[in-house]
């Protein structure tokens, strides 16, 4: 408790208190402008942040960082365009209700679910992070591997129809993420003798391609359709009201803890990151959105403005942030990429994650915990200004200018990412891709999964068989390795779910063809 | 007569050169870190360029990052950079190895070596919990049963750092590869992994805080920080030192003054108590290499390394 205390009275001076709401203000912005995201806000941010003292520096980025994950779902619901790759599943609910004239709705069940994830998140960051970190540590390379599988298989509730072409389409994700030099093996694979390529293709700017690049095919071509059908474009849709009934809220409670839980457990956990969390928090919403209101009297579809479609994934990205520096700030093992760039801040401050930090600098220690927490509560009313002026001013802007400026945008988040050209002609490759993948009814979400767990499930496979000398039942061995099985066994009831109701549906069309014969 | 010529051309070589020295630097000299802001070339690089400006006056150093290929992009832009002495790299001991095992289009002759600042040993590590309390317990365990190591990846300085140790006392081990660090570090803390070979730089601050134990370091001395810590030598590992390193190079064919001006500039900054402190914070060791030095470390890296690439297929 002294600690917490001392925590606050170390974030409460004005300075490093106006650094965190600007940080809350720059992550808002900068989350919502597709191609840009906090892992380049960060690499901009590092080399000023030299002239900073440490905790205004840090209070800074955890501002950035938690707004950042609720700033993408704002072009996400507005254009159908997310802002960053976290809001990738809530274009679909969200940018669907706001075309339903709920676009203000949306934004607000996005912000509210964001704002509650991130405090349940940075709670159990300040509460448990001790205990938390040693279960953390239970997670070695054949848990590791086993939640790669667990991960993959969340997309399978995802796919709607045809299910080979979301296998095809993990499939190619899990193939594009072997390029580059192999850590296993240490030898290149499908470099084509290109140097840059040798790390594989590179991450941030595929995923801009993927989701930004692609998008910007997707408007262009309605806006060429609505050209050639001489219609007016068709108008972006105002935000309206923001006000959430009692019965919403009511009713969105179970999908926020139970995503805000999903998203807590993997956030710790190094390696997963947030898109493996809003995938599984989104199949989970999905299924119970299916089971209890799906086709009752106003109910809308899901994929098709389903409240929870928004909440899920939301409150699920915001539990990843605070979660992420469970490890990291106990152990000094960073749960993802945007928190392994704290490392890198830190150090040019001579600071060191980890269990000495609580020791030789409790006061940054703690500010920092406390920060997650102080943020999110300033994110409501910040999300609220911004949205109710920035955002309104720029979803005012033509919908023509707004396609160019958003490639625009992409391009440039993909070159300053390393400053390289390279990345530009990734992004548009990408982009070129996703967009023909959509337009063959082939899900992208698979390929994505399988991009970013693809390397870590190589690695922690061979690793895993490497231990055992080659035995494959290490991954169902329940003595030494019960969380790999349990894991195993929830993966399989993902895969085996859909094939039963599949044959109850069947069955049931079958009979009831049998009694009208 | 010749005598007077000769004077001339003496006298007026001697104009010229410091005419050039003082002429140098005139515009901000760009230090290229081939990896993204954040990693540890460049946090260094930024203390660094903030100790030398400093000393500069009107220009500055000016760290620039061109990440790509895992190093490799920043470092060919480097190669062929115009060698006018204002294009720097943060050199790696990677620039060793990429031409050999990634097939990077450069050779470590397309550099000039300037000055080292840190210098990297490795240490064996394993968790707070390991059996192994002294390395004759880990050697004679590894004797039985190849141990089950954590490293950066195969075809890394610390997967080659094993393989030295198999060439010369012939312990044989099994790599566990993981990109970053902090997976290595889930491993080993967590016992997933017997061990690791990692760099004391990263080991260190971990070793502090008493969740992994080094239990022998490849340097030629004890360091400070673990006095009874042997080293490599001692332990009968018969690796006297396996390092990598961290300094700057600049193109071949840049002129020896701005090499010279360079390597002055790097030992000022190395001088700095107040960069000596801030790099201990960071938790790197501050050292000072001239060109010359410099040199002699990259060639008896490239002897150590060479053959072991060779000898196991590690080659492209």
């Amino acid at each position: 408790m002294d600690q917490i205390v001392l925590g606050f009275t170390e974030l409460l001076q004005p300075s490093v208190l106006m650094m965190l709401a600007i940080g809350v203000f720059a992550g808002l912005i900068v989350g919502s402008i597709p191609g840009m995201n906090e892992n380049i806000a960060f690499a901009v941010f590092i080399p000023f942040s030299f002239s900073l003292p440490a905790e205004q520096a840090l209070a800074l980025m955890v501002g950035i960082y938690c707004a950042a994950a609720a700033g993408g779902a704002i072009p996400a619901i507005m254009i159908r365009v997310p802002g960053t790759a976290s809001a990738l599943l809530t274009t679909v609910n969200g940018n669907a209700m706001a075309r339903k004239g709920q676009a203000g709705q949306a934004l607000s069940i996005a912000m509210t679910s964001s704002v509650l994830g991130g405090l349940l998140s940075a709670l159990v960051l300040l509460v448990f992070a001790p205990v938390l970190a040693t279960i953390a540590l239970r997670f070695g390379y054949v848990e590791n591997a086993a939640l790669t599988i667990l991960g993959l298989s969340s997309v399978v509730g995802l796919l709607s129809g045809n299910v080979l072409k979301g296998i095809l389409s993990a499939a190619l994700g899990l193939l594009i993420s072997t390029i580059g030099f192999s850590q296993v093996t240490g030898y290149p694979r499908y470099t084509f003798g290109s140097v840059n390529l040798i790390e594989g293709i590179p991450f941030v700017p595929i995923l801009v391609g993927l989701f930004g690049v692609a998008a910007v095919f997707d408007l262009l071509q309605d806006q060429i359709k609505g050209r050639r059908d001489n219609n007016e474009s068709e108008k972006l849709p105002e935000i309206g009201s923001m006000h959430l009934g009692r019965s919403l809220i009511c009713r969105l409670v179970p999908t926020w803890l139970t995503s805000a839980t999903i998203g807590n457990l993997i956030g710790m956990l190094p390696g997963a990151g947030m898109l493996m969390a809003i995938y599984i928090a989104y199949d989970q919403a999905g299924r119970r959105f299916r089971k209890k209101f799906e086709g009752r009297a106003g109910e809308p579809k899901w994929d098709d403005g389903a409240p929870e479609g928004i909440a899920a994934p939301e409150a699920a990205n915001n539990a990843v942030t605070a979660s992420s520096m469970v490890p990291l700030l106990s152990l000094g093992i960073p749960g993802n990429s945007t928190s392994a760039l704290f490392i890198g801040a830190m150090a040019l401050h001579g600071l060191v994650p980890g269990p000495l930090l609580f020791t030789q600098h409790a006061d940054i220690a703690w500010m920092i915990m406390v920060a997650f927490l102080a943020c999110n509560i300033l994110m409501g009313p910040v999300a609220y200004i911004v949205i109710r002026t920035v955002s309104r001013l720029v979803f005012s802007i033509p919908k023509n200018v707004m396609v160019g400026l958003i490639l625009l945008l992409c391009l440039l988040g993909a070159y300053s990412d390393g400053n390289n050209l390279f990345n530009v002609w990734v992004a548009l490759g990408a982009g070129v891709v996703a967009y023909l993948m959509k337009v063959s009814n082939i899900p992208l979400g698979p390929a994505i999964l399988g991009l970013v767990l693809g390397s870590q499930m190589e690695a922690s496979i061979a690793n895993s068989l490497s231990i055992s000398r080659g035995s494959w039942f290490v991954f169902i061995d329940p003595v030494n390795h019960p969380i790999s099985v349990a894991m195993l066994l929830l993966a399989a009831v993902m895969w085996i779910a859909p094939i039963l109701r599949g044959l109850r549906h069947l069955r049931a069309s079958y009979f009831s063809a049998g009694t009208s014969n | 007569m010749y005598k007077s010529i000769v004077l001339g051309v003496v006298l007026g070589s001697g104009l010229i050169s410091s005419v050039s020295a003082q002429d140098y630097p005139m515009k901000n000299i760009d230090l290229v870190v081939p990896f993204a802001p954040g990693g540890s070339v460049d946090v260094t690089s930024r203390l660094i360029a903030e100790a030398a400006n400093q000393y500069l006056g009107d220009v500055k150093v000016v760290v620039s990052n061109r990440a790509g290929g895992g190093g490799i992009v920043g470092q060919n832009f480097v190669a062929n950079a115009n060698p006018d002495g204002y294009t720097v790299l943060a050199m790696t001991s990677s620039v060793v190895t990429n031409p050999q095992l990634k097939g990077a289009p450069y050779s470590i002759e397309d550099f000039i070596p300037v000055a080292a600042y840190n210098l990297d040993p490795e240490v064996i590590a394993v968790p707070a919990s390991s059996p192994f309390d002294t390395i004759e317990d880990f050697v004679a365990a590894a004797e039985e049963d190849p141990l089950n190591m954590a490293v950066a990846g195969i075809g890394t300085s610390h997967h080659m750092s094993g393989l030295a140790l198999t060439s010369s006392v012939g312990i044989e081990f099994n790599y566990m590869p993981a990109q970053g660090f902090g997976e290595q570090l889930q491993a080993v803390v967590g016992g997933h992994a017997d061990g690791a070979f990692w760099p004391m730089g990263e080991a260190m601050v971990h070793a502090q805080a008493g969740t992994v134990r080094i239990l022998a370091v490849a340097s030629d001395a004890r360091d400070a920080n673990f006095p009874d810590v042997p080293t490599f030598e001692e332990s009968g590992l018969g690796i006297p030192v396996w390092a990598t390193f961290r300094g700057w190079a600049v193109p071949r064919g840049t002129s020896e003054e701005s090499v010279t001006f360079l390597s002055e500039l790097l030992k000022q900054v190395y001088e700095d108590e107040k960069y000596q402190q801030k790099m201990t914070d960071a938790g790197f060791d501050a050292t000072y290499r001239d060109a010359t030095s410099f040199q002699s470390l990259i060639t008896s890296y490239t002897d150590q390394v060479v053959p072991i690439i060779e000898d196991n297929g590690l080659a492209r």
